[in-house]
């Protein structure tokens, strides 16, 4: 905006050093990242969720961001788990600046030092504490809830528990995600919270499952429309977004807030250690947490605002639970039990 | 480039490079060389590293994943699984794509080479595409498993989806083109009078085929079923698609240890093993196939 001279009048010489300072952008003076705002002939690389959640965010807050400050912002469709074993793969020279991330990965991104915390984001403060890292190096922009995603047709009155995933009636028409599915995953949790147990004691989430295991297991959203469709499947624990995604393709499906709660499942932006785009991250990020954003990834997708500030129209909030309402898994303890709690999975549930 | 010039005139001297056994047979090494750099790059040094990794437990080096694999019925389970799953898809795609193979190539039709491509055109389709395709087929209400339920081949509630049969059947046909385009090269090159020579000595045109046809064609089955099978084995996106958490292979497990579980070392521990199990079982193959061949070839 109010950059000292015009690029057309350089020669090439003083061009070539305006472009060494633009790629030492991380040791310009912090506050000029914020509102300078000029990232003209900058590019940004970012994961993204991959298919129409990827337009979505891309209209919501990278095209704005882009438009008000000449970056050019492209996402690179990965799964949450598949973009940490790339941010590791990338570790010291990261070629991806910046990563969205759905399963919690963002804390072990941390904790293995693979991020570096963000800058001048000024909506940072609007995000209450427990949504973003104390040390600044992760921020959630959107929740997602999870709970009984449920064909309208075959079962009238909504479902009210995950208990009734063990109606009788129902049987032969369940699917669930298998645990490598972050909703698996957290499935398994709150069945287990529902017969007594939690993240401490998962055996009465293994001791439920088991009597589900004759039931469909499949493994991606994609196969949502399948299993609904084809699948004659009535009954799945899945999330407020993909809810809407599938009935938006014609099926009669529903979503449903379980009374154990609706687990909440954070959805999160962090820099690479060492990204060379830094400066311009922390400007998209700030987008992210911006309401207007918010209320286009709301209306989009169907996933709750993590900014205090973002007020939701009344038609839209009736539909998406505030964060506030949602149940708060210990994703740390959850991420430190995965690769047991999968082994016995496959073991016990999927064999 | 330049460094070759000397080394070409040189054998002129005493007729050939060979006579002298100290020369360094430069030009079948210079033309060998870009094939062996690329193959080293990006096959040899990746997979030493492959193999590195597999033996690092923590900071230090250690047989550990290999205990795990080794001493566990849960992974020999899955290893099994892996090849049974190799060797049906082979079975299958040999079986179906013979008679095709053998057809196509002795049509003396104008249509030949419009069939030809037919058969290839699934090629044209992304396996992710075909998969999806097969899953759509293969839920309770598709197609597919509606008729194996018609057919009283299964009771009600049944679906082909997320089982190992479906992947069996997606994956047979995701790979029957390859073979069918490895025997046609084969039968295609195969002198159709030698068919008439034997049969004009007295053999039934069943017996000639069989004695002619496809003992000559030996080779092409040989290359087919190895292409078949090894890409069976290590295919990822059908049994992951079709299969789903239910039909889990080597393949979706060194996925699952990779990227999930980030257990980088067990995952490569778990590739080394299904390389040696199939580097083992392509030259038994070879072997016997070849030595059947040569036994039968003496008397």
């Amino acid at each position: 905006m109010s950059s000292p001279w015009n690029i057309d009048q350089l020669d090439r010489r003083a061009f070539m050093a305006a472009l060494a300072a633009v790629g030492a952008g991380s040791l310009l003076p912090a506050s000029a990242e914020a509102q300078g705002a000029d990232f003209k002939g900058r590019q940004l690389l970012s994961s993204g969720f991959g298919g129409s959640t990827m337009d979505i965010i891309q209209k919501a807050a990278f095209d704005p961001f882009d438009a008000a400050t000449g970056a050019k912002s492209t996402q690179v469709p990965m799964q949450s788990a598949a973009a940490l074993a790339r941010m590791k793969a990338e570790a010291g020279n990261p070629q991806i600046d910046m990563y969205q991330f759905s399963g919690g990965q963002e804390a072990q991104a941390k904790s293995e030092g693979l991020t570096e915390p963000m800058k001048s984001v000024p909506n940072l403060a609007n995000v209450p504490g427990g949504l973003k890292d104390p040390d600044g190096h992760w921020v959630t922009w959107a929740v997602i809830a999870e709970g009984i995603v449920y064909n309208k047709d075959k079962i009238p009155t909504p479902p009210t528990s995950y208990k009734d995933f063990f109606k009788p009636e129902y049987k032969g028409h369940i699917a669930f995600p298998a645990i490598t599915n972050g909703f698996g995953m957290d499935f398994l949790v709150m069945l287990a919270r529902t017969f007594g147990g939690g993240e401490d004691n998962i055996e009465p989430g293994f001791a439920a499952l088991a009597k589900l295991k004759n039931e469909t297991i499949f493994k991606a959203a994609s196969d949502l429309p399948g299993l609904f469709g084809q699948g004659d499947i009535w009954i799945i624990p899945y999330d407020t977004g993909n809810a809407f995604k599938t009935a938006q393709s014609g099926l009669p499906v529903a979503f449903a807030t379980p009374q154990e709660g609706s687990p909440a499942v954070p959805i999160t932006s962090c820099i690479a250690k060492g990204a060379k785009n830094a400066d311009v991250a922390n400007g998209a990020i700030n987008y992210l947490l911006k309401p207007e954003a918010q209320i286009a990834i709301a209306q989009g997708m169907r996933w709750s605002a993590s900014n205090v500030n973002t007020k939701l129209p009344a038609e839209l909030a009736s539909e998406i639970p505030a964060v506030s309402q949602l149940a708060q898994l210990d994703r740390a303890k959850i991420n430190a039990n995965r690769a047991a709690w999968t082994e016995r999975w496959n073991r016990e549930i999927a064999r | 480039m330049t460094a070759a010039r000397p080394v070409l005139d040189a054998p002129g001297t005493d007729g050939a490079a060979a006579s002298s056994p100290r020369l360094i047979p430069y030009v079948p090494v210079l033309l060998f060389a870009p094939c062996f750099i690329i193959y080293a790059v990006l096959f040899i040094w990746p997979q030493l590293s492959l193999l590195a990794t597999s033996f690092v437990d923590g900071n230090q080096w250690s047989v550990a994943h290999y205990q795990r694999f080794l001493g566990d019925g849960y992974y020999w389970e899955l290893l099994g699984r892996t090849l049974f799953l190799g060797v049906i898809t082979t079975v299958i795609t040999l079986v179906l794509g013979l008679p095709v193979a053998y057809l196509l190539a002795r049509m003396q039709s104008r249509w030949a080479g419009f069939l030809l491509v037919i058969t290839t055109f699934p090629l044209l389709v992304s396996a992710v595409v075909r998969s999806f395709g097969w899953m759509v087929l293969f839920f309770r209400d598709g197609l597919v498993s509606k008729l194996v339920v018609a057919l009283g081949l299964a009771s009600p509630p049944f679906q082909l989806m997320y089982t190992m049969s479906g992947v069996v059947i997606a994956l047979a046909q995701v790979l029957l083109p390859l073979m069918v385009l490895t025997l046609y090269g084969v039968f295609r090159s195969i002198d159709r009078d030698l068919e008439l020579a034997a049969m004009s000595l007295g053999a039934r045109p069943s017996l000639a085929l069989w004695l002619v046809t496809l003992r000559l064609a030996r080779g092409g089955i040989l290359a087919g079923s190895l292409l078949v099978f090894s890409l069976a084995i290590s295919t990822f996106a059908t049994p992951s698609l079709v299969g789903g958490a239910r039909a889990h292979v080597m393949s979706t497990a060194i996925y699952e240890q990779t990227i999930e579980l980030l257990n980088w070392p067990f995952a490569a521990a778990l590739s080394s093993i299904l390389l040696v199990f199939v580097l083992v079982l392509a030259l038994v193959y070879g072997r016997v196939l070849e030595g059947r061949g040569q036994t039968e070839a003496r008397p």
